[in-house]
């Protein structure tokens, strides 16, 4: 009883680092004196053509330093809410803050869209949640929603570059895998990825990307993938193998791609703390303002 | 120090907690050890599986002029009602009646307390129908490639064509709440979503399901569907019953009792609505289940 006492009790203090729960936010990641702080606006979008009858929050960030006279740079991130929530595990308005002040990434508008739900009419139903059909498909569907129903909303009142190098896509688990196939499809509209524990695996066929880069002419796209050994096996796969095989399929490829391999679980601590160098290396060649 | 350890050991859980209930295995749904029981056979061909409150099923011998069967809760089989022919689809109203869909009859009728049977609409060749809480019938039409609707309630039964162009529309069922339809094509892996609206008419519809399919170009033979009380659906097919999770995510592929024959129908219904009937060949088989179905 008390060896198993000692076991539980060594669970109990090491389990959550195991987890990932040991990853901390970097000063880049906590507001600062003296530094600027660009604008979250929260909207609603409910006239989407390619996924009729959903309603949607998204929130934009436009830095202070944005100057409407001179294009900015774009950056899409899914499961916004998360993204853009100052005590999220990723909090990127104040790490946009801080890298565009000190001009290690351009001046950037951050776009963070929620996925769709169609809610009820019937007294009593229950809204049917789109995520999975949004994020998980393997098409050209959700880039279609981005770039013909919600990006001309935020077009009409900002200057977004329309050089896909400077416009990028983010997200986590199946908002990760969402990214990858907004660039895989439009790679003439974003260049740019970062993926936090992306669910490369058979949830809606993903498992098949590593084998479908492998077998197609390279497309230009520079991507971040990050990941957790203690990450997902389940029903629908292995995380963790599933980003190593993508992570070796884009270096067969010869993508421009890194790959960073924690020992976190499904969530977003390690992505969340990294993000900062995560950004650095993204936008490392970009003409900063 | 304790109270330390009680958070950590609580935030240790959640996660893990969390981790599980994002994904839907068929461990969760599947009773270990519990496979397929034998509950009717000697049919031409068992369809129209139906449950009611209770979780007494019936079904139909679609392939003969026979009544409509009746199993029990003590496991008994007995007919119910007078002989008809090719029955494809059955389902109880909040009214008590059983409604019925005879496609090579063509109608769609109604039987009171297992007795008297009326004549809903006709000029119809329904394949299966479900009925919601206010009494509003939906029913396939898979030759027309349509969706019909009629309100129970009104005197005149009018037909009214909620959906077209799905390539066969087969199987049709609601979500636990009542708010959702969804209806599965026989030709084609697609299982279609709409929203049901105030005026009972259908929106917003989407291909939210996918059924695995035995090779390039097969038919997905999709069929008969339900759901359980936790929002999972499932969908009979070529390869078997195919689970979903409440976003419509395939959560597995639960393999027919025979073989040699597709499921074509299932329900929920028996003891606490625990058990997973399902039509095959000319037999009725069923399997015990971790969640109950929703007694429609």
């Amino acid at each position: 009883m008390k060896s198993f006492l000692n076991k539980l009790s060594i669970f109990i203090v090491f389990a959550p680092f195991s987890l990932g729960l040991g990853y901390e936010l970097s000063e880049d990641s906590k507001p600062q004196d003296g530094i600027p702080k660009g604008k979250v606006t929260k909207h609603q979008f409910i006239d989407s053509e390619v996924y009729p009858g959903t309603v949607r929050d998204y929130w934009v960030y436009v830095p202070h330093q944005y100057d409407k006279s001179k294009p900015a740079c774009l950056m899409i991130f899914q499961d916004g809410a998360w993204y853009q929530s100052l005590s999220g595990h990723t909090r990127v308005p104040i790490v946009f803050d801080n890298l565009i002040h000190k001009k290690e990434i351009p001046v950037i508008i951050g776009v963070f869209v929620n996925p769709g739900i169609i809610p009820p009419q019937k007294e009593g139903g229950k809204s049917r949640k789109n995520r999975s059909l949004e994020y998980d498909t393997l098409s050209d569907q959700y880039s279609k929603f981005l770039l013909n129903d919600l990006l001309p909303e935020v077009q009409k009142k900002y200057n977004i570059t329309e050089d896909p190098s400077g416009r990028s896509t983010c997200g986590i688990s199946s908002g990760g895998i969402c990214a990858w196939t907004v660039a895989w499809e439009r790679p003439d509209q974003f260049r740019k990825v970062i993926s936090f524990i992306g669910s490369f695996t058979n949830i809606r066929g993903g498992h098949n990307y590593p084998a479908i880069i492998r077998k197609t002419e390279k497309k230009p796209i520079r991507v971040f993938l990050q990941e957790g050994d203690n990450d997902l096996d389940n029903l629908h796969g292995n995380w963790p193998l599933a980003n190593r095989q993508m992570a070796a399929a884009l270096k067969f490829s010869g993508y421009d791609y890194k790959f960073v391999m924690g020992d976190g679980a499904h969530n977003g601590k390690h992505g969340g703390s990294i993000f900062p160098d995560m950004l650095r290396w993204l936008w490392r060649d970009y003409p900063k303002h | 120090m304790n109270r330390c350890i009680i958070i950590w050991l609580l935030m240790t859980l959640g996660m893990v907690l969390s981790c599980r209930s994002q994904d839907t295995p068929l461990t969760m749904v599947l009773v270990p050890g519990q496979g397929w029981e034998k509950m009717a056979s000697g049919m031409k061909f068992c369809d129209a599986c139906c449950t009611d409150k209770k979780g007494n099923f019936y079904f139909a011998d679609a392939g003969s002029k026979a009544p409509i069967k009746r199993i029990g809760l003590d496991g008994k089989v007995s007919d119910f009602g007078p002989p008809l022919q090719g029955v494809s689809g059955l389902q109880f109203g909040e009214d008590s009646l059983l409604y019925i869909c005879q496609g090579r009859t063509r109608r769609i009728c109604a039987l009171r307390g297992g007795k008297d049977l009326e004549v809903i609409v006709d000029n119809v060749r329904p394949n299966d129908l479900v009925v919601t809480k206010d009494n509003h019938l939906y029913f396939t039409e898979t030759f027309s490639q349509r969706v019909y609707h009629i309100d129970l309630s009104k005197e005149q039964k009018v037909l009214k064509i909620v959906d077209s162009g799905i390539l066969k529309p087969n199987g049709i069922a609601l979500t636990p709440k009542g708010g959702t339809l969804f209806v599965s094509d026989h030709l084609e892996r697609e299982v279609w979503f709409f929203r049901i609206d105030k005026d009972n008419s259908l929106s917003f519809k989407a291909p939210y399901g996918s059924l695995r399919i035995r090779g390039k170009n097969a038919q997905s033979k999709g069929d008969g569907c339900d759901v359980d009380s936790l929002g999972r659906y499932y969908v009979c097919s070529d390869l078997g019953i195919q689970m979903f999770d409440p976003t419509a995510r395939l959560g597995g592929v639960i393999l027919g009792p025979d073989p040699n024959n597709s499921v074509v129908s299932l329900a929920f219904s028996g003891q606490g609505l625990r058990y997973l009937y399902v039509a095959s060949g000319g037999s009725i088989y069923r399997r015990q289940m971790k969640t109950p179905g929703v007694g429609r």
